[in-house]
């Protein structure tokens, strides 16, 4: 069954993916896609022990992109988490098809203008959503498991061209 | 009211130019929500007003902006300190972590709870980071008890 969550969130790996959606989804692993992590051994090996039980891979985009069809026919579950949109976008420009991201954590920072509590968009996330969107990939609002999925679109209009 | 002191016969002697006793281990809390300052107000009913504990929220912050909270708060620490964290692999866990590797002898211990901080409290004049950061551990452990309901 491999692929069941595609995850964009600056916190990478954190609260909210191992209780929340680890405990509805039991992941065997959880892929770490990020070119500044996966050129850190030592932030490697941070991430890697982040999750006791769950076996953590740290890749860059391209080494995600390469592996991303043959992962999704291995058994048991596995979550793939990005920090930004940009990075999702590079990671589908690279051949890695995602139907759907769910969009979990964009906190705010500075230019960033407010879209609900937990992500903010300034324009270079606008443009990235929008080439995702173009893609046909979905973009799927929600934090936890417990909360109302929404599509980002209806919550940012401005996505729509 | 002054921090609690700690157990008979272990007690250092205060600097007198400062009032403070040597080597005391900082600890800064980090945890979700306002855990850490509920933590702390539950903890200061039992033992009193606490001080020289640093508390921080991970509410709303992105991983690089809870990471320089993090390291704004420990920076002056000079023999190093703790940081209680409430669970491993949570974001207040992995920041520190990568906070606290620039910052000399800082330890982590995840899972603070009510039964490690007061621990924390009584020995933090008299353990080193290190040797405080286990015996922490194994309190923060030993406090978890189950006791099962006899019927009458």
């Amino acid at each position: 069954m491999s692929w069941a969550l595609h995850r964009i969130d600056d916190r990478l790996i954190h609260g909210q993916v191992l209780v929340a959606w680890g405990s509805r989804l039991d992941p065997a692993r959880i892929w770490v896609v990020d070119d500044g992590v996966a050129a850190s051994s030592w932030e490697r090996d941070l991430f890697r022990d982040a999750a006791p039980g769950i076996e953590v891979h740290v890749a860059s985009v391209a080494e995600a992109a390469a592996a991303h069809a043959e992962e999704a026919g291995a058994p048991r579950a596995a979550f793939l988490l990005v920090r930004d949109l940009d990075t999702a976008q590079r990671l589908s420009e690279s051949g890695a098809h995602v139907e759907e991201w769910n969009v979990g954590g964009l906190h705010y920072a500075p230019g960033k203008e407010k879209v609900n509590d937990y992500v903010y968009l300034d324009e270079r996330d606008r443009e990235a959503a929008r080439a995702l969107l173009l893609g046909g990939s979905r973009l799927i609002v929600q934090d936890v498991p417990a909360s109302r999925p929404q599509p980002l679109v209806a919550l940012a209009p401005a996505l729509a061209t | 009211m002054s921090a609690p002191r700690a157990p008979e016969g272990s007690s250092p002697t205060p600097d007198p130019s400062t009032g403070r006793l040597p080597r005391r281990v900082p600890a800064l809390i980090v945890t979700h929500a306002d855990l850490a300052q509920a933590l702390v107000r539950a903890a200061e009913r039992v033992v009193g007003t606490i001080e020289d504990v640093t508390l921080l929220s991970n509410e709303g912050l992105s991983r690089d902006d809870l990471q320089d909270a993090i390291e704004a708060c420990v920076k002056d620490w000079s023999e190093g300190g703790l940081l209680l964290t409430d669970f491993w692999g949570g974001s207040c866990h992995t920041c520190g972590a990568s906070a606290a590797r620039r910052h000399g002898e800082i330890v982590i211990v995840t899972g603070v709870n009510l039964p490690l901080l007061l621990d924390y409290l009584y020995n933090r004049d008299r353990l080193g980071a290190p040797e405080l950061a286990e015996r922490l551990q194994q309190k923060g452990r030993d406090s978890i008890r189950v006791q099962r309901g006899v019927p009458a």
